[in-house]
């Protein structure tokens, strides 16, 4: 099963973050493979972002671009790091703020034509540039085939090969197609997997976002930091299920601008309680927040949701909407859909039921500047990476991150590669081998779908928008009993190797428990409300502690949480 | 009863299925009723529910990756964004691209590819 060919560097996951990390590592002399779990250029959450990337305006005008050329880098970085509460890890940010600068050139010199953000919401200036995900996923394939990357599609990454010091040899997973459970020798690996917000049940996020990177990492003993924060994006459709997860209602409402209400069901405008002058205008952690703390409450829509009405706008309001607002100029579409239906009913008098959904995954790997896990030979970059935006994040932001921690990981593993000269043998292979195969091989046992939706139930209650210690506890028994009694019992229905989504399925739940777990323990260690994070049974102010980092590492078998001070080199509360 | 029909295609037998869905799409958590959903959900509820062994693709659910592109009732079209109808014919959109049932060799870096 072992291939003879020894990488210079494996990267996994081929999103933005991923395929720059690639094209870097590439141009700096080493030997890639990008490991995908889908297809290159078609899967991960590049394509469905909003495309914005932050970058300070002096920097911008020294691009040619048209900006405000007083804005700097270290309003830029302020900026970030009040959005994330004061916990964000200052040298992440510092990086992003100097770094992003070369990268959106580079982007330029391969072609790219960025457009200049009118307005960036909670940044101090109209900062930033816009590239359309489908744009921006095309640039950085591009830009890693004719920097002569190779690509392994359909394969789903499981586990770390490590030699007995613990540095990272290799990846083992699953080659979707075929069903070998195959093994790829590396002397650096990157892990570029994107967030882990597929667990939630109502997201913007692409399917494939399950958290096998993080979990990985973290057996590898890698931390994770800050997995409880989770950016959830307010307004989006619950019904039909065809628009489940779809932002539209928010973009021709408070993100335009216009003044619709959010009620619930009892006519109330509830936000008018979390932020009395902005209401609806309120920043999206708020709204969020403010829309499924109604829905806990039972006040909440029949389909779980809240309701956004524009019914008390004159009609002529409404009417004259497309001509301030690009999603419903082009016709009432908006992404993939033909929305006519909704704004049709809008007119009509009725409000639109919605509800936040999981949107990015602000936690993740916790990694130094240089994408560096602490584990030799193991990198993260990207969504998968934790720590930069702290307990919020600005827009535009995972776009900068995306490209500096990209091209600062697959830099710094070339420089690895170069050093590791051949790998000591993997002491693991057949311990992952055994694994992978587990739900292939086993007899009889629980069919890994019913895992999944166990786990989506779970992060609905435990895990949405607001949350509360009660929940938070016994959704960590719970998490404890489905590791221990389902996941040794995984098994698959049917046992054609190639295409077997009941085998891929059990892969990703079992990366969803590491995940979730931590998470939940990193949501049980913060007992006061911070950005992402709402508590309804918030403790007392007066008892706030100064801001911390929580980690998640995997210790004697069990996943532990710790917390650590937050520095400030850029900035002080 | 709403159906859809299916041509499957497993280590070179190829044949058109019917699949009936449920009355109550709530049941699998659906929201709404089957003619609110995308054909992208009836092949998820399929293969979780009646045929462990249906082959589908599908990731950003909202048409900009075109990964989940069938061919249905001889249009091409995104499964993720159209919705379903009764009797609806789903096939592969080329034969000869067909990997197994509705899935289709659509890489883009094919050229690039070791394995």
């Amino acid at each position: 099963m072992g291939s003879s060919r020894i990488w210079d560097v494996v990267v996994v996951g081929a999103g933005g973050a991923g395929l720059t990390a690639a094209r870097r590592a590439r141009e700096s002399g080493a030997d890639v493979l990008v490991l995908n779990k889908g297809l290159v250029g078609r899967t991960g959450a590049t394509i469905t972002s909003g495309g914005g990337i932050s970058v300070s305006g002096n920097v911008l005008a020294g691009l040619g671009l048209d900006v405000d050329p007083t804005d700097t880098e270290q309003d830029f970085a302020e900026d970030t790091i009040r959005s994330g509460r004061f916990i964000s890890d200052q040298s992440l940010v510092q990086s992003m703020v100097e770094d992003v600068g070369a990268e959106l050139g580079a982007l330029m010199a391969m072609g790219v034509k960025p457009r200049v953000s009118k307005r960036a919401p909670g940044h101090s200036s109209g900062r930033g540039v816009h590239v359309t995900g489908p744009d921006m996923q095309k640039a950085v394939t591009t830009g890693a085939t004719r920097a002569g990357v190779l690509f392994r599609e359909d394969f789903l990454s499981a586990g770390l090969l490590r030699d007995a010091e613990g540095a990272v040899v290799g990846v083992t997973g699953l080659d979707r197609r075929t069903g070998e459970v195959a093994e790829i020798d590396a002397r650096a690996v990157v892990i570029a997997t994107g967030g882990t917000t597929s667990n939630w049940r109502l997201r913007t996020a692409p399917e494939e976002l399950a958290g096998e990177g993080h979990a990985m990492a973290l057996e590898a003993g890698a931390a994770l930091i800050e997995s409880e924060m989770l950016q959830f994006l307010p307004c989006c459709v619950i019904a039909p299920e065809i628009w489940k997860g779809i932002q539209f209602p928010w973009t021709i409402g408070p993100q335009a601008g216009v003044r619709a209400w959010l009620l619930n069901r009892y006519g109330e405008r509830f936000l008018q309680r979390w932020d009395p002058v902005n209401i609806e205008l309120a920043t999206r952690d708020v709204v969020a927040a403010g829309s499924a703390a109604e829905v806990a409450a039972g006040r909440g829509s029949p389909n779980g949701g809240v309701y956004l009405s524009w019914a008390h706008l004159p009609r002529d309001i409404i009417d004259n909407m497309p001509l301030w607002s690009k999603s419903l100029s082009r016709d009432g579409r908006y992404q993939g859909f033909d929305f006519t239906p909704l704004i049709e009913r809008i007119k009509a008098g009725y409000a639109i039921e919605v509800a936040p959904a999981a949107h990015f995954s602000l936690g993740g790997i916790h990694i130094d500047v240089d994408g560096d896990t602490g584990v030799p030979g193991l990198y993260a970059c990207g969504e998968a990476a934790g720590g930069v935006h702290g307990s919020n994040r600005l827009s535009g932001n995972a776009g900068a991150q995306m490209l500096v921690q990209g091209a600062r990981a697959g830099l710094a593993a070339a420089r690895a590669s170069r050093r590791n000269g051949l790998p000591a043998p993997a002491v693991n292979r057949a311990e992952l081998q055994e694994r992978v195969r587990a739900p292939m091989e086993r007899e009889a046992g629980i069919a890994p779908l019913e895992v999944a939706e166990r786990l989506g139930a779970l992060t609905d209650s435990a895990l949405s928008p607001v949350r509360d210690g009660t929940r938070i506890d016994a959704a960590i028994v719970e998490i404890g009993d489905i590791r221990r009694s389902v996941l040794p019992q995984l098994a698959v229905r049917q046992r054609d190797p190639g295409y077997n989504r009941d085998w891929s399925t059990a892969i990703e739940c079992r990366a969803a428990v590491d995940v979730l777990e931590a998470a939940l323990l990193g949501a049980r260690a913060r007992g006061h409300s911070l950005g992402a994070h709402q508590r309804t049974d918030s403790l007392d102010e007066a008892a706030r502690p100064a801001p911390f980092h929580g980690l998640v590492r995997a210790t004697g078998g069990a996943l532990v949480h710790e917390t650590r001070a937050v520095a400030f080199p850029v900035l002080a509360p | 009863m709403t159906h859809i029909r299916l041509r499957l295609n497993r280590d070179g037998s190829e044949e058109i299925a019917r699949f009936d869905l449920p009355d109550d799409p709530a049941e699998s958590g659906i929201s709404g009723t089957w003619e609110g959903a995308s054909v992208s959900t009836a092949l998820q509820y399929l293969q979780r529910k009646v045929d462990p062994s249906l082959a589908y693709v599908l990731s950003c659910r909202r048409g900009l990756c075109d990964l989940c592109a069938v061919r249905i009732d001889g249009k091409v079209e995104t499964a993720c964004t159209t919705p379903l109808r009764d009797g609806m014919l789903i096939e592969p959109t080329r034969a000869s691209l067909q990997l197994r049932d509705t899935v289709v060799e659509l890489s883009l870096v094919r050229r690039h590819r070791v394995a």
